[in-house]
This record gives C-alpha cells, structure tokens and sequence, in this order.
C-alpha cells in the first residue's frame, strides 16, 4: 500500500518540466464529517554558524575589459579592500574600510602600499598582509573588478544606498544628490570610485565602498523576502562575477545565515588614518587607533 | 511540478539542467512528504526518517518544528492520510556542470482519519536545499502546517 502511495506520488511530482503536475487521490465521497485533525503551526530555521566569519573582500584595478583594464584580476592592484568581521552567534558584524595606499609591511616584501600586495602574491600574499597587521584570521576572500561589480549590481536590479552627500566628480562619473537612491552598475561603481572631490578623499571613498556592501545585503534580503528562489539567482551571479576560495556549499549556508542578519547591525568605519609620505610616493599611515580597534575587533566588539 | 535553474552566464542552458536534475529532487520531495505525512508510524520511532534529510546544521531546529514540517503531534491520533495534490515549483543552482542548490516551494493537500472522523492535513514549505555526500538535504526552511492562515 505504501510502496503505491509513494509511486503515485512519485507520478504527481515529477510531471513534466515547466507544467505543474497535480494530482488528486482523495475519494471525497466516501469522506466522514470533516474535523480539524492539525492545527496550524508554523516554523523557521537557517543555517547556525559557530563563533566569528571573516572575509577580506577585494576590488581589483585590473580584469576589466569593459573599462579597458586588462590582465587577471587576482594579479591587479587591491585598490578596494574591505575586512568583514561577523559575529555568527550575535548576528552583528563591521565592515572595515582600508585605504589603497595603506602603507604596512607585506611578508617578503618590506614595507609597501597594502595595494600592491595582490601584484605581488595574488590574494593569499593579500590576506596574509592583513592577518599580520591586525592579527584578526582571515577565513576567506571575495575578489571583483570594475567589470565584475557593475555586472553584478546590473544583474541583480541594482543596490539600494543611502548617499551620504552630494556628489559632483567627474573624474569618477558620479554625479548624484544626498538621500536613499537605487545605483546602476555604473552608478555604484561611480559612487565607490569618487575621492578627489570628496571632503574627505580616501576616506570618505572607502566609506561609500562599505555602504555598497551593506546595501547589498539590504537588496538580497528584501528581494529574498518577496522570492525565496532569488537566493540561487544571486549565488549563480555571485558565481559568475566574483572569485572566492569559499566553497559553494559554505556559499550557500551563508546566503541562507545572511538573509537573519539586520543591515543595521554592520557597523561600517574607515580604518583611523592619516596622508603622508614614503620617499616621493603618497601613502597613507594607520594611527594608533587603528590597532585599537584591531584589538576591540579581535575582542569581538564591534560597535 | 514547476522547474527552473540558475547557473553561468555562458554554456548553461537552464532548461536542459532543469529537466535533468528534476527526477531526483523528485525523489526527495516524494520521500519527505511519505515519511511526514503518509506513515503516522514515524512518530514511535522519533521521525528518524525525517530528520535525517535535514542538513546537520538545523536537524535540532527541525526537531522543534516537527509540527510545521508534517503531521506532529497529532501523528499518535492519526489511523491512515490519504494524499492529496502535492504541487513543487523549484530552481535549481548549478555550479560545475551539476545541482549543488536548490529552492522548493512545496504544497501538500491530504485527508487524515483520526477517532472523531476525517480532516484535512495541510503543508506550505519554502526549503532550501543543498547537495551533500549524502544527497540533498534541507539546509533552511520556512514552514506551515494546519488551518491556512
């Protein structure tokens, strides 16, 4: 009896693709009164995670066709590096912005432009260089070009930003009015690339880079909530635009985690700094705060 | 049943990886509503059969909801369920030529006899599925059970 069940049930299910295979076994006219036998009941659960996730998530200046930027992105310069800490447990996380010429020591290549530590190691020389400034361990990395993040902005409708000001640069292309705003591909790529006309040059630009990240966040979780299936729509354009050591199945149970985590809970700060110079080269030094907050991280407070 | 997939920009034509990862999410989905809802005997032996296509991570959550992903509690009172319609829309996300992800809406309709007569039994689940060593397993979901709301 219950090897037919299964088998007619096997039959309703299967169909055929693209129809909706419906099938109805119930002999209504034998029925008894009806009587509530379930009453209703309802239930949620994500994938837990244990203790703290962090990524160092990469903008390339290379692997760019479109914007006439060649070579492999893992080999170009890190021009936008972003350290994001997640506390899995407290559902809360930060997101650290460091400025491209961040100047630190890079294992096996003195002391140079954090930069530059892609051009010479690909990201593993990359995450080595940010573990041994902040000592935080870095579990994975997320790696996109100019190519890669206006794809990936375009292909999922956009991202949702707060701009935090006006903006007028052309040498960036971002021309836009303070306030909540959806950005285009080439939009958000304007926004994240904007400094010289900015008050706060690098800073301010490595700000806006995070509240991309957190948009995003915000943009999954919303079109996630209206369409559960969005999540393998984003994970296969994630796939195509971003280069990641995170396997696909941690991917999956981190789209999953990341649809209970509250944007606002991702504070978004800029590493304390200061411009200055090395020889005749610009850089930017880290302030003692920042390995305060190194060590608040690494304490696991994040506000 | 509904399918579709997701995978890369290039060389992935989602109809053809839809049509053939449907017979064994197919299975699955067949197994998970015969051992929730058509075999109340479950309950006695503590729903190890159900359980067991949760993904580890949320097996314990899944044992707390027991009421909202099948028959539950009322399984002890329940003589036989009769199936009814059970409709699944699913997308497929494929990585390296096969399935490794996949979304179901699933809906099921039966009829259960219990002492006082017969009710409708009722389930409304969006999961999310991922494909391990041991098939696919569900690694999140959102469900309902009982009365619609």
């Amino acid at each position: 009896m219950r090897r037919a069940i299964v088998a007619l049930l096997t039959l309703a299910l299967v169909g055929v693709v693209g129809t909706v295979g419906v099938a109805t076994f119930l002999n209504r006219s034998d029925a008894a009164p009806a009587v509530t036998v379930q009453r209703a009941h309802k239930g949620a659960a994500a994938p837990s995670f244990k203790g703290r996730i962090t990524f160092l998530v990469v903008g390339s200046d290379s692997g760019a066709p479109k914007f006439g930027r060649g070579g492999a992105a893992e080999r170009g310069r890190a021009d936008s590096l972003h350290l994001v800490v997640l506390d899995t447990g407290k559902r809360q996380g930060i997101v650290i912005g460091f400025p491209r010429d961040s100047y630190v020591p890079i294992p096996g290549h003195g002391t140079n432009k954090i930069n530059a530590a892609m051009s010479f190691g690909g990201p593993a020389l990359l995450v080595r260089s940010f573990e041994q400034l902040t000592g935080i361990r870095i579990d994975y990395f997320a790696l996109t070009s100019f190519d890669g993040l206006t794809d990936l902005v375009n292909k999922v409708g956009g991202v949702r930003v707060n701009v935090d000001m006006r903006i007028r640069d052309r040498v960036a292309g971002a021309f836009m009015n303070k306030g909540p705003q959806r950005l285009s591909g080439a939009r958000a790529l304007a926004y994240a690339r904007a400094r010289k006309t900015l008050p706060g040059g690098d800073i301010d630009r490595s700000r806006h880079q995070g509240q991309i990240l957190i948009g995003g966040l915000a943009t999954f979780q919303a079109q996630t909530a209206k369409d559960p299936a969005r999540v393998m729509k984003w994970l296969a354009i994630m796939n195509d635009e971003v280069k990641t050591d995170l396997p696909i199945r941690e991917q999956l149970n981190l789209a999953l985690f990341a649809r209970t985590v509250a944007p606002s809970q991702l504070h978004n700060v800029v590493v304390p700094n200061t411009t200055g110079t090395a020889g005749r080269a610009s850089i930017v030094r880290l302030l003692p705060g920042a390995y305060s907050l190194f060590a608040r991280v690494r304490a696991g407070q994040f506000a | 049943m509904k399918a579709g997939a997701q995978g890369p920009e290039r060389g992935f034509n989602p109809r053809i990886a839809a049509q053939r990862a449907t017979p064994g999410i197919a299975q699955f989905l067949s197994r998970y509503l015969t051992v929730a809802f058509l075999d109340p005997g479950q309950q006695r032996a503590g729903w190890r059969d159900l359980l067991v296509l949760f993904d580890t991570p949320v097996q314990q959550a899944a044992r707390r909801d027991l009421d909202s992903l099948s028959l539950g509690a009322v399984a002890a009172e329940v003589k036989t369920v009769r199936p009814g319609p059970a409709r699944a829309a699913v997308t497929f996300l494929y990585q390296g030529g096969r399935p490794v992800g996949a979304t179901v809406k699933l809906a099921f309709d039966g009829s259960a006899d219990v002492e006082q007569g017969t009710g409708p039994v009722r389930l409304r689940s969006v999961f999310q599925l991922l494909w391990t060593a041991q098939g696919w397993r569900i690694a999140s979901y959102q469900s309902q059970t009982g009365a619609s709301p």
